[in-house]
């Protein structure tokens, strides 16, 4: 196990006394923080008006390797957001992307990535990954790691382009805003 | 301290009441609207700060959810523009310390559980408030700002406010002391006025005197009524009297003039009387002698003896004649003082009333040089009478003592007569100066009881008084005064047992 900053462990504890979920601090990893993150994005974004699903859940989907497993599905068991609960599901292919909200695209899709993010040009739905440039081919919001902690960066042009909102309170603990200078440390 | 000085006028005390009353009232409205002023102040800076605690954790929402504590340290940043806030911090659902302001500060604000329901709580009194307000992020509360504050505007605004209060209630001495002149004017003034004629009436007795008040018709002015009606009340009581005292001045004047005519009358009556008498009583005396002288042969003892009796009665009768005019003489002549020396004047006396009886044997004792100022020839009349009287109640004591001396009763001289004669009772002895009595049959000691009735009056005109004392066999003293001095053991015209 990773030493883990006491921040972290700190924010941890927290989301998992959020989630109600039973796990020892000590075998939380980055990738739990992702999907706590994954999570609570829907949280400061605004979807352009759809009055057709309003009331639909909101989707929370998967391409590619799953990382996070039953820990996600655990996270968002009791989780709202504006009144709406929210669900998971894995994908196989970018294209099937109906009502779907937040978009995870998973290490290995590294080499279909531009085709996935062709399939969903002007769709209103957040894309999210940890693949390194993604901002820059593209995506709206890339994990980064800054001093061992799980970071984000935000592509504000391309979810503007796509009519979706992102609060200034998202943008404001985002490490970088502008998609040309993206950058993180590697993993 | 003496809340209400006795010594004080009227008019001191009414404005320190004054004072006193809207003091307290002041105080009264300054401690109520400072402490409602502060309350609210309280309330409404607690409410502002709440709201700055909640605009800090809607602030912090992303921070804690995204594990970034330097943004939630910015949002705490924004409270370095309020002076009040002294300290703060966000602290997780879990309970553990996020950010905290001052960012490098040791704070030590150690979280407080709000209650289940609320967002926002505080806690605290005074100045020193901590203010809690739960951070909820889509429904659920992740987090909890706390906020520490010291409310320094609420010592400043007590401080402004008690400055405020003591210019008002310095006001307020200088209006009491203005209303208290004023008072001094309309209530203080008439007073003084009015105990100044008071002391004045009763100073100088003149009831005339009147106080007149001011224009005012209150308490005051019914009391100077009651007072002016007083005193012309008094005042025609006193003219009353001071008539009726006339009156009956003039009348004991009338009198008087009246008593003394009558006496005038009833003395040169006697007076005439008894001079009048000295004439036939002289021819009677002198046909006496006549018939003796003119006698033949060897006269019967019949005739001899009733001569003598003619003879002797008339030799009474013209002492008898010597007394009343004496007695008569007291009181009409005129006094003329001069320095008499009573001790000569009665060895004299003694010496001529030794001769007349040569066959008697009195030891007399004179005590020298006893000077009065008084009249010389009425004196010799009060020691004749005096020594005259001892001389013939002595008469039947084998050895007779007469004494003359003088004593003194306080600053006074006090002469006396001493014998060791019959004496008298003491019971009696105011008699022993009353015209015609007597206490002696005059069988047994002759005498018309005049001399000591003479003796008085004189000694009464020189201003003085004579009293005696005695026993019955034990003989008497005749004490007697030129001063106005009165005895203090026997009062001469005063009845009754006499107490030594």
């Amino acid at each position: 196990m990773q030493r883990v900053s006491l921040t972290s462990r700190m924010i941890l504890l927290m989301l998992a006394s959020l989630v109600g979920a039973a796990q020892p601090p000590n075998e939380l990893t980055p990738y739990d923080v992702q999907a706590a993150y994954l999570n609570n994005f829907g949280k400061f974004i605004q979807w352009p008006p759809d009055p057709a699903s309003s009331t639909e859940p909101i989707s929370i989907r998967i391409l590619g390797q799953d990382y996070f497993g039953k820990k996600l599905d655990n996270l968002i068991a009791d989780e709202t957001i504006q009144g709406r609960r929210i669900v998971a599901r894995r994908l196989a292919s970018a294209t099937d992307s109906d009502n779907c909200h937040i978009l995870f695209i998973g290490l290995s899709e590294e080499a279909h990535l531009r085709e996935d993010l062709a399939a969903l040009q002007k769709k209103p739905i957040l894309t999210v990954s940890a693949l390194p440039g993604f901002l820059d081919r593209g995506g709206m919001i890339q994990f980064v790691l800054q001093n061992k902690r799980v970071r984000f960066a935000v592509n504000l042009p391309a979810a503007e382009k796509t009519g979706i909102a992102l609060s200034s309170e998202l943008l404001k603990v985002a490490v970088y805003v502008n998609p040309a200078s993206a950058q993180g440390d590697k993993e | 301290m003496n809340l209400l000085p006795r010594q004080r006028s009227i008019a001191a005390r009414l404005t320190w009441m004054n004072f006193l009353v809207s003091g307290i009232a002041l105080m009264l409205v300054y401690v109520s609207l400072l402490a409602y002023n502060l309350y609210s102040f309280r309330e409404s800076a607690i409410e502002s700060l709440s709201s700055e605690a909640q605009i800090i954790g809607a602030n912090s929402g992303s921070a804690i959810t995204f594990d970034d504590p330097s943004s939630a340290e910015t949002a705490l940043s924004a409270l370095s523009h309020s002076n009040d806030v002294v300290a703060a911090a966000i602290y997780t659902q879990g309970g553990v310390k996020f950010a905290q302001y001052p960012a490098n500060g040791t704070v030590n604000l150690e979280p407080r559980p709000l209650p289940n329901a609320e967002t926002l709580a505080y806690w605290g009194s005074g100045a020193d408030v901590v203010i809690g307000s739960r951070i909820v992020l889509q429904g659920k509360p992740i987090g909890t700002v706390y906020l520490s504050a010291h409310l320094q505007a609420m010592r400043r605004r007590a401080l402004r406010y008690s400055a405020i209060a003591g210019a008002t209630l310095a006001l307020c001495l200088g209006v009491a002391m203005l209303v208290g002149s004023v008072f001094r004017r309309i209530l203080a003034q008439p007073l003084v006025a009015f105990a100044q004629t008071a002391r004045l009436v009763s100073r100088y007795r003149d009831y005339s005197l009147r106080f007149t008040p001011g224009q005012s018709y209150d308490e005051l002015s019914s009391l100077t009524e009651a007072f002016n009606e007083m005193l012309s009340e008094i005042q025609q009581r006193d003219k009353a009297l001071e008539t009726a005292k006339a009156e009956l001045e003039l009348r004991v004047e009338e009198r008087t003039a009246q008593l003394q005519a009558a006496n005038r009358e009833l003395e040169a009556f006697s007076y005439t009387v008894a001079h009048d008498l000295r004439g036939p009583l002289q021819t009677i005396s002198n046909v006496c002698f006549l018939i003796q002288a003119t006698e033949q042969g060897e006269p019967s003892e019949e005739r001899s003896s009733m001569l003598e009796q003619l003879r002797s009665s008339v030799t009474s009768m013209s002492h008898m004649i010597n007394d009343l005019l004496d007695l008569s003489r007291s009181t009409s002549a005129p006094l003329h003082r001069k320095p008499v020396d009573l001790s000569h004047m009665a060895s004299s006396i003694l010496e001529s009333l030794s001769e007349t009886t040569p066959n008697r044997h009195v030891e007399t004792i004179i005590e020298p040089k006893c000077q009065v100022n008084a009249d010389p020839g009425l004196m010799q009349i009060v020691l004749q009478n005096l020594l005259r009287n001892s001389w013939k109640f002595t008469g039947r004591r084998d050895v007779a003592r007469i004494e003359f001396g003088c004593t003194h009763r306080g600053k006074a001289s006090v002469f006396f007569v001493r014998d060791n004669g019959a004496g008298f009772d003491q019971g009696y002895a105011d008699r022993l100066f009353k015209p015609f009595q007597r206490l002696h049959a005059s069988s047994e000691f002759p005498g018309i009881g005049i001399g000591l009735a003479t003796v008085r009056r004189i000694l009464t005109r020189h201003g003085g008084s004579v009293w005696a004392e005695g026993e019955i066999d034990a003989g008497a003293t005749f004490f007697f005064t030129l001063d106005s001095f009165t005895s203090p053991l026997v009062e001469p015209s005063m009845s009754g047992p006499h107490r030594l």
